[in-house]
């Protein structure tokens, strides 16, 4: 991660001879450490917060869903998956929601002293992704506990799911917290997107299941063929959705499929509503994650050299 | 080996830099795109305008100017946190990241967090900090307060900490913005301790301050900047001489601004200043013509000060300098940090005030020498408004003494003239 902070930083000669990679990722990790401190003092729980949220939201998501209005996605590892979603959920929101201020909120910093500005953002997000793999742990732990896991070589498949996502949290990170110093709008609307994306990304309902109500739907109303099977596809393209999917199969349960066998249709013979037959949409994610962040980084780069000037 | 013999350390060559700084403040999508036709309206500020000089490795050197003459954005551009419009800054060697003290502080960190978080921007490495923990303490004076929250630490603690963690960078070219504006005598010391060492060593510091004594006394060269200009670049006392000058002597009134109000090495200080009446009382509206005395006390708080001048300015409030008087204290008092000698009062006394009615201050220098640096300064030492019964323009009452003298034949000269035309 620290090379990106090299590549980020507002470059020229002299400033390329006074950084130095070690000097740069020390800085980024203690600023992390130091930013991952004081998110809880001044809270009594302090640390546990961070596993305390998603543990409720996930209790209030069960409760509202499963046991009230009894929708269940009819697998039998329901619970723990919503609990995953949650998880991937919270760390996409808190990592950008906080990256997003990470210029903005260091104003006093940015305009004393000289250092590669992405390094903020990255320490901000790492304060995040510390979080999360801490809750991807413990949801491990539960899932094991409650028997509600398949554990196989798949979970390999973990660590490439994890570095997408995070490429994905910081590329939107680096384009909010750049556009943030000015326009403070962003922040207003980063939110109501936040409210879209969190329906748009399976963190209650996997791609399959949507699919299936989807087919349902048409079927009772026009008694032939789904007309609103172009929501899901768009939700396919969603590398949130993706990863919450993907890594539900990877770390979890392989009854959960990889998102790239519901695209393309392979899984049509073993559910005939559970797939799309879209094979031009399998690199779809990943390519909506190499675009973010490419903007999101070069973004941040033409803006980064007057930060100093406009905060 | 002289100066120029030595490396270039810092290069600049015709370095301008100017803000724009919008005339509506408004930084929202909605005003953007409401007007995104017209171009946003913005009034240009020449923050640094064809600035050339160099610097040679191991030079000291103070940037001084009144507030907002450029001195920080140059420093700021140094240290790579904005970029020049237009010129070149070559830098060869490794510049401190830091501008001023405490960067990276946080109120809600202990001491001992807050050297590592503030180190890591410095550059220091975390087993260096290890090493040198005791030592930044120790210089701190801290060893009590290690894992106290820095909210709870005084100004001074907080200070010390800045600055003895500051001094460990290992930067070849240190930049400091005020770093002496802040701490009291003690500090100021160490300061001066740490600046010697750095001379000794050879490392190369580019000095921002007010402190016009330190500049003489630490920089072998000084830079002065007037609204974004290099007026002048110098030996630190012909250029420091300058600056005082135009503070003092300036007629526009531009320059004398509320920012600027005390300076000074303070080995002899102004302990206070009044304006007294007829009667001895104070009073801060004379009358014109009326008996005024001005009265200010000094104290010597160096031993080794064995003389020293007062000058007093008497400045009207937009900077016009309507006099100035010397007296050579020493001349007249015994002079010495013995118990009689170290404090005394000393009265300027002005039988008939000659000045008309308006605002106007008073302006008090001690110095060892005419023209030498300052003990102490202190801009509007007394601020007065006089009071003129006669309502008269001007700023003086001279003194002068009219006459008129009759003609006795209506052929003599020119009244007759000027009466047929009429």
């Amino acid at each position: 991660m620290s090379s990106s902070a090299e590549a980020l930083a507002p470059g020229d000669a002299s400033a390329s001879q006074l950084s130095s990679f070690r000097h740069y990722r020390h800085l980024t990790l203690e600023l992390a450490v130091s930013q991952f401190k004081l998110r809880y003092t001044r809270s009594l729980l302090g640390y546990f917060w961070s596993l305390l949220k998603p543990a409720m939201i996930f209790a209030i998501t069960y409760f509202i869903f499963v046991d009230l209005f009894k929708i269940n996605d009819g697998t039998e590892f329901y619970g723990i998956q919503l609990l995953l979603g949650i998880v991937v959920w919270t760390f996409f929101a808190e990592c950008t929601a906080s990256s997003m201020q990470a210029i903005a909120g260091n104003s006093g910093l940015i305009r004393k002293a000289y250092f590669p500005r992405s390094i903020l953002v990255i320490a901000a997000s790492f304060s995040s992704l510390f979080t999360f793999l801490i809750n991807l742990v413990i949801v491990f732990i539960i899932a094991v506990g409650l028997h509600q896991i398949d554990v196989g070589l798949r979970i390999v498949m973990v660590i490439p799911l994890l570095v997408e996502l995070y490429l994905l949290a910081l590329g939107v990170s680096l384009f909010l917290s750049a556009l943030f110093v000015q326009f403070h709008d962003v922040g207003h609307l980063w939110d109501v997107l936040m409210q879209l994306l969190f329906y748009g990304s399976g963190v209650m309902f996997s791609l399959t299941y949507v699919l299936q109500r989807v087919h349902l739907a048409g079927a009772q109303v026009a008694g032939h063929g789904p007309h609103d099977v172009w929501i899901v596809e768009i939700m396919a393209t969603n590398p949130i959705m993706q990863t919450i999917e993907d890594l539900r199969h990877a770390l979890l349960t392989p009854v959960a499929p990889w998102t790239e066998l519901v695209m393309s249709g392979h899984l049509a013979a073993v559910n005939q509503y559970g797939a799309l037959d879209t094979p031009w949409l399998v690199p779809a994610p990943f390519l909506v994650v190499a675009v973010i962040f490419a903007v999101g980084a070069l973004t941040f780069r033409s803006r980064a050299r007057s930060f100093a000037e406009n905060l | 080996m002289t100066v120029n013999d030595r490396g270039l350390a810092i290069q600049v060559e015709e370095l301008s830099k100017r803000f724009r700084i919008p005339l509506d403040r408004s930084s929202t999508l909605k005003h953007r795109l409401a007007h995104w036709r017209s171009a946003s309206r913005y009034r240009t500020l020449e923050a640094l305008l064809d600035i050339n000089f160099v610097v040679r490795e191991g030079e000291f050197i103070g940037i001084i100017g009144h507030n907002g003459s450029g001195k920080s954005t140059l420093l700021k551009i140094l240290a790579h946190i904005y970029r020049p419009d237009a010129g070149r800054v070559t830098i060869e060697g490794k510049v401190s990241p830091f501008l001023e003290l405490g960067v990276g502080f946080n109120p809600e960190l202990t001491a001992r967090e807050n050297i590592f978080l503030s180190g890591a921007i410095l550059g220091l490495g975390r087993e260096e900090l290890h090493r040198r923990f005791d030592e930044i303490i120790g210089f701190a004076e801290l060893e009590q307060f290690v894992d106290n929250r820095l909210k709870n630490f005084s100004s001074g603690m907080e200070v010390r900490l800045a600055f003895s963690l500051a001094i460990q960078a290992h930067a070849e070219i240190l930049l400091m913005d005020e770093v002496l504006a802040v701490g009291d005598a003690s500090f100021q010391e160490k300061c001066f301790d740490v600046f010697n060492r750095y001379k000794r060593e050879g490392r190369t510091v580019v000095l921002v301050t007010h402190e016009l004594a330190a500049v003489t006394r630490y920089c072998d060269r000084a830079l002065l900047l007037d609204h974004g200009r290099l007026v002048a670049d110098g030996s630190a006392t012909d250029v420091t001489a300058q600056y005082r000058r135009a503070i003092g002597l300036a007629a526009d009134g531009s320059r004398i601004g509320p920012e600027i109000e005390r300076w000074g090495a303070r080995d002899v200080v102004v302990t206070g200043a009044r304006m007294l009446n007829e009667g001895g009382e104070e009073d801060r509206n004379p009358t014109t013509g009326g008996f005024t005395r001005i009265e200010f006390s000094y104290q010597i708080l160096n031993d080794a000060v064995s003389e020293f001048t007062c000058v007093m300015w008497l400045v009207r409030a937009d900077g016009l300098v309507v006099s100035e008087a010397h007296l050579p204290v020493s001349q007249y008092a015994r002079v010495g940090a013995t118990q009689q000698g170290s404090s005394g009062t000393i009265r300027y006394d002005l039988p008939q005030l000659p000045l008309l009615e308006g605002d106007y201050g008073v302006n008090i220098e001690l110095q060892a020498r005419r023209d030498a640096a300052a003990y102490d300064h202190v801009e509007h030492a007394i601020r007065f408004r006089v009071i003129d019964r006669n309502e008269r323009r001007g700023v003086v009452e001279p003194g002068g003494t009219w006459s008129v003298v009759p003609h006795e034949s209506a052929l003599a000269g020119w009244p007759d003239q000027l009466a047929s035309t009429q």
